[in-house]
Formats: structure tokens, C-alpha cells, sequence
């Protein structure tokens, strides 16, 4: 039962001595929307109602995505007290840390239903698509608990290079800008194509808006699925009992 | 009782062995393809620190062993071993029942949360349930003297105040084999007599204590048996009387 109960300390405590307390957590990104909305309205490069939606959904489905891989690089490190006393066992480490950052996630739906309300966006069938997509990720985001999380306990700087990483991966990946038609469009659209953090994202945004995901988005995500839970696996199988001397 | 279940713990040859890895090894930037050495290649001898070696004791229901050893001999870490921390690298370990230890009991407190959020907090994390907490909350209130100062985030707490939440929060567990690193006491001579009551009680309700302390008065007071570790193996192991005898002549050498 603790999984359940202790995200949800943690969703409290963290924005605990702020006066707005976990609304924070909305006015972060209602600001970033509406500032680059205005930016992208002066340009007039795009129909902001086409383009809010896009970026609404980019945005907090990127903060579950970098959550889950920024975040695992020190899962067992900001546990370590209870591990080490005996309290928590790995297992359980992860079951909080994955139900505490959907916990987050969920919190910042809300902006998400604001922006659909705003534009008028109506939901068909294909959006339950969605639901399934959002299932991939999170069952990405255990395996990438594991892997990353006995990784970044290992190697310490590892959390470092994720956040660079991610910096530039943001920017590769189509949240504050569009592809153009068959993925093509931008600098980085022809390479659009190689980037799985993109696929993720189209698997739970395209559904939203109405289309359904391509098959390649599909295959990748299923694949991506497969390959790191075969590679937490053996990890686990092999590192797991070091990760105690490791913190 | 089924045969098997004799024993609370049963150590046969227990060994701890961890590879070595140094500081610059955990550096990923500084050598970018160590994670493929490491991983990949990973016949890459490793020189190992035997933490503990060929361990071997049981303890029967009603008994109480006490760890004897200077500082580094293992104590704490086959208390952990124990517990289910480290897992042992080779040797064999039955634990028959909970093992469960209070090591390190302030860490793990929460100072932006309040008292009673804190209680919750650690209950959760120590695999107790809402209902079961609820019901502990009267008696933890009562023997850390908060009063009203539970409402009070943790960082407006005294050193002394965050003391006695942290006993009286590590205390609600009632495990069957009790892991005891250093026997846990409190700074004034008032508070220390109720937290030795509080701890008595606790050795009492379980079934079998592991205690490692270099206290030897109370290690006499409290064990039945004795075991001297030194440098990770087993010099000596029976009453806790000869133990303690065999560690003295020990430390004359």
C-alpha cells in the first residue's frame, strides 16, 4: 500500500513552504505555453489554434518523459536512507518513484483539458489510443527505473550527462515547433524519424488531436519496450545486490 | 512449528564479497567507454574487499547474540546482511520470520513535514498500513512528549525533539528477530530511563535479538550468546560470558 500513499507525501511536501503550494506546478508551464503562443503569433508561422494544442500536450507529456529518465538516474541515491535502513526494498523505491512522477504528470493534465476548452478541441474515438500509449511510457518508465536507476548509482555523473542530454533532446523533439507533412519540415525533420523520445511522444499527442499514430511510432515504442525490459532484466539479474554498497 | 522453523536465523560459510571500485571509476565522463568495459566486457578482474567470510551461527527462539568487535569488524554489516540489505555473496542464510533493525533512526525524517506527517511517513515507508499506524499514533504522541509541537514542521524542532519523535517512530515496528546496531539512548538521564523502557519492551515482544554494541555491561545484561568478529570472520562464538572474555584478552595483544 505505501506506493499509494507515499507519492502522494511526496506531491505535498515538495512544494510545502511555497504559498501556491503544487499549483506551482501548473503556472510553470501555463506560462511557457502562453509565452511562446504569443512569440509564435507575432510570427504568425502557424494557426495557434492548431498550435497551442500541439505544444500544451508536448510540454507536460516531455516533463513525464524527462521525469522518468532524468528522475531514475538517482532514484536509488535520493532513497538511500531507506535502503539502507532496511525499510524500503528496490522494488518498492521504484513503485513510489514511478507513481509519484505520473502523480505529477496527472496534476498537470489539467492544462491540458484548459487549452481543449480554450480552441474548442473535440475528442473522437482514435483518442483512447492514447490511453494505450501512455501505458508504453510508463511501462518504459519501470524499466528505465532499473536500468538507469543501478546505471546512475554506479556512475555518479550519469544524472549530469541525462540533463544535458535532455536539454538538447527537448529541442530535437517537436513540442515547440511542428513537422511538416510525413514528418518532413524544420532543421530536424529529416531526422525526426531516429529520434524514440518523438515516437513516444506522437503515440500519446496524435491520438489527442485526432489522428491515429504511424505504425513506425507504434513499432519503436513496442520496441523500445521490449528491448529495455530485457535489459533491466538482466541487470537486475546481474548488479542489483551491489546497488546497497553503490549509494 | 514445522522442523525447518526451529531456528530464527541460520548462517552456514556466510561470506560478503564486494568488487573495488575506486573514486575515477565512477566517473562516466571521464572515460566514456568504461560503461561498455564495465558492462560489456565484463570478465575485467576486479580485485574483491571481503567484507565478511565464512560466518556461520543460529539462533534459536529465546535467544539473544551479541556482535563483539572493534570498529570495522563487520558488526554493522552482518546486521544488515540480516536484515536483507546486502545479500550475502556466497554461504547460506535462513532467516524464519521478520528481521528487522533500527539503524541510523533519524535519517529518513522529512523537516519540511510536520510530526504527525512524519509518522505516516515512516510508518509507510516501514511496510505499515493506514489502520495500523492510526492506531500506534496515541502511544508514539505519548512517549515523544510533542504535545502540540507534532503540528509543527520538523524543522522548527529541537535536536532533542527530533530525537524523541525518531525513537518513538522507529519503535512502532514490533519485528520477531530484532537487529539492534548500538543501543539507541537519548541525551538527559530522565528521557534515557523511558526510551530503555521502551527498548526492553521491545527485546521482550520479539523472539530472538541481534545486538551489536560495545557496551559490555548491557551486552551481558541483555545476551545469551556471543559472537567476536574480527576483520569480517568469526574468532569466537558461544556464551556471551567467555565472548566477552575471549574480545578482552583480544584487545590486550
Amino acid at each position: 500500500m505505501s506506493f499509494i500513499y507515499l507519492p502522494y507525501f511526496a506531491f505535498l511536501l515538495r512544494y510545502r513552504r511555497t504559498m501556491l503550494g503544487p499549483l506551482w506546478l501548473l503556472v510553470g508551464p501555463s506560462l511557457f505555453i502562453a509565452l511562446v503562443g504569443l512569440l509564435y503569433a507575432e510570427i504568425g508561422a502557424t494557426q495557434l489554434a492548431v498550435f497551442i494544442p500541439h505544444l500544451a500536450i508536448g510540454l507536460i507529456t516531455w516533463t513525464l518523459i524527462n521525469g522518468f529518465i532524468v528522475g531514475s538516474a538517482t532514484v536509488f541515491q535520493s532513497s538511500r536512507s531507506q535502503i539502507l535502513q532496511g525499510t524500503q526494498s528496490l522494488d518498492g523505491v521504484v513503485a513510489v518513484y514511478v507513481t509519484t512522477t505520473i502523480l505529477f504528470f496527472v496534476h498537470q493534465l489539467p492544462i491540458v483539458l484548459i487549452v481543449f476548452l480554450i480552441y474548442g478541441i473535440g475528442l473522437n474515438w482514435v483518442a483512447l489510443e492514447s490511453v494505450l500509449g501512455l501505458a508504453l511510457l510508463v511501462a518504459n518508465g519501470v524499466w528505465a527505473s532499473y536500468v538507469f536507476g543501478i546505471l546512475g548509482a554506479r556512475y555518479r555523473d550519469l544524472v549530469e550527462v541525462f540533463n544535458a542530454v535532455m536539454r538538447i533532446a527537448f529541442l530535437a523533439t517537436p513540442i515547440i515547433w511542428m513537422p511538416g507533412e510525413g514528418m518532413q519540415g524544420g532543421v530536424m525533420g529529416t531526422f525526426l524519424v531516429y529520434n524514440p523520445l518523438y515516437h513516444f511522444l506522437e503515440i500519446i499527442r496524435a491520438p489527442l488531436l485526432g489522428q491515429s499514430p504511424a505504425l513506425i511510432s507504434w513499432s519503436v515504442a513496442i520496441g523500445f519496450t521490449a528491448a529495455g525490459s530485457l535489459a533491466a532484466w538482466i541487470l537486475k539479474k546481474r548488479y542489483v545486490c551491489l546497488v546497497p554498497f553503490w549509494l | 512449528m514445522t522442523n525447518s522453523s526451529k531456528w530464527l536465523i541460520e548462517a552456514k560459510n556466510l561470506s560478503l564479497r564486494v568488487p573495488v571500485i575506486t573514486a575515477s571509476e565512477r566517473a562516466l565522463m571521464r572515460n566514456p567507454l568504461r560503461l561498455l568495459a564495465d558492462f560489456y566486457f565484463s570478465r575485467t578482474v576486479r580485485s574483491e574487499a571481503t567484507l565478511l567470510e565464512g560466518i556461520s551461527f543460529t539462533l534459536q527462539p529465546g535467544e539473544q547474540l551479541g556482535l563483539i568487535g572493534a570498529n570495522g569488524a563487520g558488526k554493522s554489516t552482518l546486521l544488515r546482511v540480516l536484515a536483507g540489505i546486502y545479500a550475502p555473496s556466497s554461504g547460506k542464510l535462513e532467516v524464519h520470520g521478520s528481521a528487522k533493525g533500527l539503524f541510523d533512526i533519524s535519517l529518513g525524517m522529512h523537516s519540511d513535514a510536520t510530526g504527525i506527517e512524519n509518522i505516516y511517513l515512516r510508518g509507510f515507508q516501514m511496510g505499515l498500513g493506514l489502520t495500523a499506524i492510526r492506531s500506534l499514533i496515541p502511544d508514539v504522541m505519548a512517549f515523544s512528549e510533542l504535545d502540540e509541537d507534532i503540528y509543527k514542521p520538523l524543522a522548527a524542532y529541537s535536536t532533542g525533539m527530533r530525537l524523541r519523535l525518531a525513537i518513538g517512530v522507529a519503535t512502532m515496528i514490533k519485528p520477531d528477530i530484532l537487529l539492534l546496531d548500538e543501543w539507541i539512548g537519548a541525551g538527559d538521564a530522565r528521557f534515557n530511563a523511558k526510551v530503555k523502557k521502551r527498548m526492553m519492551s521491545l527485546v521482550k515482544g520479539s523472539r530472538g535479538l541481534v545486538l551489536a554494541t560495545h557496551n559490555s555491561v548491557l551486552m551481558k545484561s541483555l545476551c545469551t550468546h556471543g559472537l567476536v568478529l574480527d576483520k569480517g570472520r568469526v574468532v569466537f562464538y558461544g556464551a556471551v560470558d567467555e565472548a566477552l572474555e575471549h574480545y578482552k584478552t583480544m584487545e590486550l595483544e
